[in-house]
């Protein structure tokens, strides 16, 4: 009776994971740059589960200049009250610096940002951003008559932290709105909840990892379980997250709260994930990605798609929506695992090699288990033995396992960028771009 | 074929528990549902363990609970339920042995999750299903979404299992140890990894639970009732923080005469038009009786209270037959807990090592009585082992609170009976009347 369980997950994980380690392989080949990325195209079309997008991309692949007119023509074709609306949401220097460049966008190749045009996405998100924080704290006090609970819930929500995920949101809501052609500020509203709904999960699950990792810090401040009963902390995460679906319920939208709701179940599975350490060295890259993508680039990816979902977008725009998220979901966490080897402990917040002392093999140890195969014991036993860390973290370094990450992270952005520019030209749709460039350069 | 793949299911679970418990050196009883000799009595909120064996009951509990099980058609208890067959619980069953004969409190919490005696009140699920069908479903409802054979709806049947799902995740997430480095948890250093370890697995089958929740929730696409049942996942940590705490934070009474407040005519209750609202406790607190319901709605009731009314939500039931059904899923609840809280007061020496709840209906009712039993409880500001049950448990029964307690149970059984008068008179309404005499008996 047990293999009816067993097979149930080879048959749901197959496909994936033959996807990811392919693509794993390519890379760790060290094959031509051109090839890794048609093989990553072909990843993107392979994991997407809708028909309609994957005919799109696979034009794209095929053909790009031919995908390049129409886009022009498209963007021809609609109404483009440009002026009004960049006045409205920009800065002077934005607006002008725009329209400047204008024309010029369209006669240049889409694969690259258009560095010309420096667009801060926070700076445009000003009004969407300014007191996301304040709002926060004000839904969960609303929800509760214990001080102490407010207290150790609204702990994360300082206003210390990047704000990425809400950031995001609110460009990609933006950007789709304004594709759609839909701007009310009903909606904008509503879109802005989800924004919360991610950020809230988002502290909730960090909250209890603190509970998981005893680490001491986080943010540069004491971590919640260095202060406060461990199970109050824990009531603490349970009660951010009743908070937020209670939210997300209020927007009386059953689809959005089914696309959330699958967030929630990925992060779990992907905290199951990282407690085994029992599969073989060729499958553990897939592993890893898959991973990576439940317990990080789930939570952006659904809640882009969910902005669109709110927005009445049809499939195949909520489909860019879920895929850009995922890309940068995915670049985000392989920059984060590369910076666990090279940032110093006051630039993170956190202690550096941290993975590492948890017993975690992330992309750079993994690349690097190329070159220095005695690191594949130390990852079975997951750098359990004294002096374990401190090798592996030496090897790493020696080897390109950190460039090899990187490089891996760039080809996500690329694609949060190709897939960006499938939607009409706005400060927005240019900040989704800007955005895959903060997160492949970021230090902290 | 329903039934066939419940069998199924079953047969893999008791080999998987059985597989658990003979690797334990646990006693092991025989698994079977209907033990009756050997009964081991647990509680979510009072932590009551006794070892004695109960006498024959008047009316018999197992009747009673099976006959409701046969009218809705719903598998023993939980074990019916899909999440126990997953890869994520397989993965924390095969956790849970390396903590065999650690003293984490996960296993004591996974114990009485296994043995499914008489007196854990496992059947929540079951009483969401028999509100269900006692309260009958609109005549709109097309024909697919009805279980016929159950008299359910399936959308019911999966808010039970939500219901059982949420209740189990918030003991698990209950056993969590507190390790912080002031604490004695946190200084044994011989335990410490054993602790650690099963916080993290505790943690995360609770999460897991949560998670699977709200996407079952969110599959039964309706708003109304996402918002509701979120709203009880929040009552239930929100009672963790009502009150005076140990450093395990188990719960103190408060110091009597700290509240100078007239007692309110009425208990306090939920904001019926917005569910964010929390629960005025404030307003009740330093009387035993009040306090006592506050307690235990955020603890227990809610969650039943707010099941049932969920589920005449999903039926398409008028408001006011929705607010019966969450009245009577809270006063069974609270009948319940009272009934659970008298019990180990029912007994006239307290079993060896044995604890209750310094928040109990006996303890608060007699600290009323005599301010002064106030000194003993003091002595577990810092841990509640510190104190003398035995002596406390001597000082209880010889005082008027254990009378009190019995009467706040039969005040809420009476109260659950009255509302279901408001049920048309079917064999789940009948159901449902017998396990609560059975209840009152016990």
């Amino acid at each position: 009776m047990a293999c009816l369980s067993t097979s149930y997950r080879v048959a749901c994980g197959t496909r994936r994971q033959q996807v990811h380690k392919f693509i794993g392989r390519l890379l760790m080949d060290n094959n031509s740059m051109e090839r890794q990325l048609s093989s990553l195209r072909t990843v993107a079309h392979l994991t997407s589960p809708l028909q309609g997008y994957r005919v799109t991309t696979v034009q794209s692949s095929i053909n790009k200049h031919t995908q390049l007119t129409q886009w022009t023509n498209g963007l021809h074709r609609l109404s483009f009250n440009a002026g009004q609306e960049y006045v409205n949401s920009m800065h002077n220097s934005h607006t002008c610096s725009h329209n400047r460049n204008h024309s010029s966008v369209h006669t240049q190749q889409p694969a690259g940002p258009v560095r010309e045009i420096q667009i801060d996405p926070y700076i445009i998100l000003d009004d969407e951003l300014k007191y996301f924080y304040d709002d926060v704290r004000d839904l969960l006090q609303s929800g509760t008559s214990q001080p102490e609970l407010d207290t150790i819930a609204c702990y994360y929500f300082d206003g210390q932290g990047k704000a990425l995920r809400p950031m995001v949101t609110m460009l990609m809501a933006k950007a789709l709105n304004y594709h759609l052609n839909n701007e009310s500020h009903q909606l904008v509203h509503k879109q802005r909840q989800i924004a919360l709904f991610s950020e809230m999960v988002h502290s909730a699950s960090l909250v209890h990892d603190d509970v998981i990792d005893q680490s001491d810090f986080r943010r540069g401040k004491p971590s919640v379980n260095a202060l406060w009963n461990h199970k109050k902390v824990t009531m603490a995460g349970d009660y951010i997250l009743s908070i937020a679906s209670i939210m997300i319920s209020r927007l009386r939208s059953d689809d959005v709260t089914i696309v959330l709701s699958q967030i929630l179940t990925d992060l779990v599975q992907g905290e199951f994930m990282q407690l085994g350490s029992r599969e073989t060295e060729n499958e553990r890259f897939a592993h890893y990605l898959t991973k990576t993508y439940r317990k990080t680039a789930s939570l952006i990816a659904n809640a882009l798609k969910a902005t669109a979902v709110i927005a009445q977008a049809e499939d195949n725009v909520a489909e860019v929506a879920f895929q850009y998220g995922r890309n940068i979901g995915l670049a985000f966490q392989l920059v984060d695992d590369m910076l666990d080897f090279v940032s110093s402990t006051e630039q993170m917040g956190k202690p550096t090699a941290a993975d590492l002392k948890l017993g975690l093999a992330t992309a750079p140890v993994l690349f690097a288990c190329e070159k220095y195969p005695e690191l594949n014991p130390m990852v079975m036993r997951r750098f359990s033995e004294p002096g374990d860390v401190e090798r592996a973290f030496e090897l790493v370094h020696k080897s390109h396992g950190l460039e090899q990450t990187r490089f891996l992270a760039k080809k996500h952005c690329n694609e949060a960028i190709r897939l960006a520019q499938e939607l009409t030209e706005s400060p927005y749709q240019k900040g989704l771009q800007v955005v895959a460039d903060l997160v492949i350069n970021r230090i902290k | 074929m329903q039934r066939a793949t419940t069998l199924i299911m079953q047969q893999v679970l008791r080999q998987r528990m059985q597989c658990l418990v003979s690797n334990s050196r646990l006693p092991v009883a025989t698994f079977t549902h209907h033990h009756q000799q050997q009964q081991h009595r647990y509680t979510a909120t009072s932590t009551v363990t006794s070892k004695q064996a109960t006498p024959p009951p008047r009316h018999d509990w197992n009747r009673a609970v099976s006959e409701a099980e046969r009218i809705v058609g719903y598998p023993t208890s939980f074990l019916s339920l899909r999440w126990l067959l997953s890869d994520e619980i397989a993965n924390v069953a095969l956790h849970l042995r390396k903590l065999v004969g650690s003293a984490h409190p996960l296993m004591k919490t996974a114990k009485h999750l296994l043995y499914n005696g008489k007196n854990t009140m496992q059947a929540w699920g079951l009483i969401v299903l028999l509100v269900s069908k006692a309260g009958g479903h609109a005549a709109n409802i097309p024909d697919v979404e009805q279980d016929k054979s159950a008299g359910v709806l399936h959308s019911q049947r999966a808010l039970a299992e939500v219901t059982e799902m949420i209740r189990i995740s918030h003991l698990v997430h209950n056993s969590v140890v507190n390790l912080q480095s002031g604490t004695q948890a946190g200084q044994d250093g011989t335990t410490f990894d054993d602790m650690s370890f099963g916080n993290k697995i505790g943690l995360l089958t609770g999460d897991y639970l949560l998670g699977h929740s709200s996407a079952e929730l969110a599959n039964l696409r309706n708003q109304e009732v996402v918002e509701l049942i979120s709203s009880a996942v929040r009552d239930f940590s929100e009672s963790e923080f009502i009150g005076e705490r140990d450093e395990q934070n188990n719960p103190l009474p408060f110091k009597p005469g700290t509240f100078q407040r007239p007692s309110l005519a009425v208990g306090v209750d939920f904001n019926e038009h917005d569910v964010l609202t929390p629960m005025p406790i404030g307003q009740v607190m330093g009387n035993p009786e009040q306090e006592w319901e506050c307690r235990n709605i955020l603890n227990a009731g809610s969650l039943l209270g707010k099941s049932c009314q969920a589920s005449l939500k999903l039926a398409q039931q008028s408001e006011e037959m929705q607010r019966h059904a969450y009245r009577f899923g809270k006063h069974l609840a609270l009948a319940w807990q009272a009934c659970l809280d008298a019990e180990i007061f029912q007994t006239p020496t307290l079993p060896l090592d044995a604890q209750f709840s310094l928040v109990s209906a006996p303890v608060l009712f007699h600290l009323e009585h005599d301010p002064s039993m106030y000194a003993l409880l003091e002595k577990g500001k810092q841990t509640v082992e510190h104190i003398d049950y035995h002596k406390i448990h001597k000082i209880v029964i010889a005082g008027p609170a254990l009378a009190k307690t019995k009467e706040l149970q039969c005040k809420h059984t009476a109260a659950a009976l009255t509302v279901l008068q408001h049920f048309p008179a079917t064999d789940a309404r009948q159901a449902l009347e017998n396990i609560i005499l059975a209840m009152q008996d016990l």
